[in-house]
């Protein structure tokens, strides 16, 4: 896009004073996010914020984009018409979110090519939920409600990003977001309300599911020294966030007959919280660089299909380079 | 990006009657393709009544504050920088008011 | 219209399970490419193509439903693959992108003639129905027109592929129009207006045009399809079948 500056002023597009130097001007910056103003593509920005803010994107386009895998096997699957729609659709909108959101990281400068090899290269990681293995239809039902769900409650808090393009962006994948949790949640009460061998798996999906849903918001950060928090980058703590999880979606589990596997969850009233067993942190770091049950397996399929498309790519859109 | 490859904005109507608004972008060569890839992410849920595609690379941009903000008082150009409450108030007061419905002002 | 003899709803229940399990089958392989499309964008669009054929199976399904008594998602998860009726062109896996789209070209334009055919059926539920799935197939024949030129036109490597994809599909593409048990019933009482042989030829005209225009070789002679053309299913399938029934099959009588 064309920035017209017929002023002639040496600083386009900057919404607060000009100022003299590198230093001044990064001040302003960090004040500007701090202060809750927003920054938009074609703005001047410090290095470290463009690149915090693309490490974020990055991080979650590649989670939509490896988050089709697990519940792509079970699109043909799906035991009824409607459920083959509704899982389909589903899966169809988290390729879509992973469209949208490298078309953000994309405008901060770098390629969608570049970070597709990244990520098979494992360079780039993608959230924890992804690396582990569905078992069965109630794995389906779990993922697109529970998963979900955690995904919402991080993604509601970053709908007013200091970076724009991205806040926007999440106002439409929540949007696109609730259809899936109420498909979910369907899934699960069907079978909630069916036979003792469809209980028995969704417990038995549950039980698997439970740790790595309790390491998906991450380890609790400090405030003072959370950079993405001081610069709006997202509006809330990771412990936050598991700490509205737990108060939605805790008592919506339980109402249904089913077990949280955590003796210790309970909420603590004095205290204005939910106590819990200490998430698994190591496993956490582990999974996510890339030593899950299922990490390279997804990653490996991932190469091999890019490879196999590769020629699509040079007759429709023009080779990349060496890069691609 | 791929030789052929290019980005493109894409506007969309929410309802018949409403003004453009953006919507996003997708990548495509060519505008067919863009076309119809405008049309999945912004219409495939029946959400739109109207869809805009425009390459980035026509879109010119205008941010500078000089232009769009600049210092002086101009609120003699907006209806908000009228303010005749009391004014009207005193004014009936001295016609000596019937009681009959004000008529209302834009701005007031 | 009510179909008023037994001959005339044997038939017609043939040709509505003909129609949707092509439509079925052929959603089911096309979905398969969700997640893994060659472009992020087009993963999008193929997607939203595979549910309008599955959306189109269930309307169709529901419909023979309604004709049988049965329930919908009884015909379509509940039969062994030898009662399958789609046509030997959607026999095949996915293999890859020229092979899929050489495919939904070859369907899409075959699908049109049948449905311009039977938007005048004489039976009235049906003639409406295919109306409104004209409608979404607009989207798909400009979609895969587009494709088949930009394969054409991508260079060797494309091009070639797509001819070979051609080439391999094409015998399997007339038995979109195999004979069906009945036509002759279906044929007399308007609820097919076109014989079916009538619709290939219809077809085959339009297609071979389209790649003369395009510049793409001709194909092999084409002959009239094997009555058992919808019949004969194979290993592929019988492997779709076992996914698709699979979590329906676990849990005999459960509600999903």
């Amino acid at each position: 896009m064309a920035v017209v500056s017929p002023g002639g002023d040496p600083a386009p597009g900057m919404r607060y004073p000009v100022a003299v130097n590198e230093t001044e001007r990064a001040e302003a910056f960090y004040a500007h996010v701090a202060g809750g103003g927003k920054v938009e593509p074609d703005d001047w920005m410090p290095d470290d914020y463009r690149a915090a803010v693309l490490k974020f994107v990055e991080m979650h386009a590649n989670s939509e984009l490896m988050g089709v895998l697990p519940e792509r096997e079970w699109i043909l699957r799906a035991p009824t018409l409607r459920r083959k729609l509704a899982l389909t659709s589903k899966v169809q909108d988290e390729v879509g979110h992973a469209q949208l959101l490298y078309r953000v990281a994309e405008d901060l400068g770098k390629s969608r090519e570049q970070m597709l090899t990244d990520l098979l290269a494992g360079k780039t990681k993608f959230h924890n939920v992804f690396h582990y293995p569905t078992r069965s239809w109630a794995d389906v039902g779990i993922i697109a409600w529970l998963v979900d769900a955690a995904a919402i409650v991080s993604q509601q808090a970053l709908r007013d990003s200091s970076y724009a393009p991205y806040a926007r962006t999440m106002k439409k994948i929540c949007w696109e977001e609730s259809v899936h949790i109420m498909h979910g949640r369907d899934v699960v009460l069907t079978m909630m309300n069916g036979t003792d061998a469809q209980r028995a798996l969704v417990q038995d999906a549950l039980d698997r599911w439970w740790g790595p849903l309790m390491q998906m918001h991450g380890p609790p950060t400090k405030p003072e020294t959370d950079r993405d928090l001081i610069w709006k980058i997202k509006a809330k703590g990771n412990e936050q966030l598991r700490q509205e999880f737990l108060s939605i979606y805790v008592p919506r589990i339980r109402e249904l007959g089913l077990v949280i596997p955590d003796p210790a969850l309970e909420y603590d009233e004095a205290a204005g919280r939910w106590n819990y067993t200490e998430p698994d942190w190591d496993e956490l770091r582990s999974v996510v660089t890339g030593h899950g049950p299922m990490s390279q397996e997804r990653l490996e399929f991932r190469r091999t299909h890019r490879a196999q498309t590769q020629w699509v790519r040079d007759a429709i859109i023009g080779p990349v380079g060496a890069a691609a | 990006m791929g030789a052929k490859d290019k980005v493109w904005e894409v506007f969309r109507q929410e309802a018949e009657g409403d003004p453009m608004i953006h919507g996003g972008s997708v990548r495509a060569p060519d505008e067919e393709l863009a076309t119809h890839y405008a049309r999945e992410f912004y219409g495939r849920r029946q959400e739109s009544e109207r869809l805009w595609i425009v390459p980035r690379d026509t879109i010119i941009e205008l941010d500078d504050p000089d232009l769009l903000k600049p210092p002086f008082d101009r609120s003699f150009k907006r209806p908000g920088g009228f303010l005749i409450k009391h004014k009207l108030e005193a004014a009936r007061i001295r016609a000596g008011a019937t009681g009959a419905e004000p008529i209302e002002e834009l701005g007031e | 219209m009510t179909v008023q003899d037994a001959a005339s709803q044997t038939a017609l229940a043939e040709l509505l399970l003909a129609m949707a399990d092509d439509e079925f089958v052929l959603g089911f392989w096309d979905s398969e490419w969700t997640g893994i499309a060659p472009i992020l964008e087009e993963d999008v669009a193929m997607s939203s193509v595979s549910q309008d054929e599955i959306g189109h199976a269930k309307a169709l399904y529901e419909l023979l439903a309604s004709l049988s008594g049965e329930d919908a998602d009884e015909i379509a998860f509940g039969r062994a693959p030898a009662a399958y009726r789609h046509a030997a062109l959607m026999n095949h896996p996915r293999i890859d992108w020229a092979f899929s789209i050489a495919r939904r070209y070859l369907y899409e334009t075959a699908d049109a003639v049948r449905l311009e055919s039977l938007a005048g059926s004489s039976y009235e539920p049906l003639a409406n129905l295919v109306r409104k799935m004209r409608r979404e197939e607009t989207y798909h024949l400009l979609h895969f027109d587009l494709w088949l030129r930009r394969l054409t036109e991508g260079g060797p490597e494309s091009r070639d592929r797509l001819i070979g994809a051609l080439r391999d599909l094409w015998t399997d593409a007339q038995a979109v129009f195999a004979p069906l048990d009945g036509e002759e019933a279906l044929v007399a009482g308007g609820i097919m207006p076109d014989r079916l042989e009538t619709l290939r030829k219809r077809w085959l005209d339009r297609v071979v045009t389209r790649f003369a225009e395009l510049g793409l070789p001709p194909m092999p002679a084409a002959p009239a399809p094997a009555p058992d053309g919808r019949r004969l299913h194979g290993i592929d399938f019988a492997w779709l079948h076992g996914e698709f029934t699979m979590v329906a099959a676990s849990e005999a009588g459960a509600s999903w």
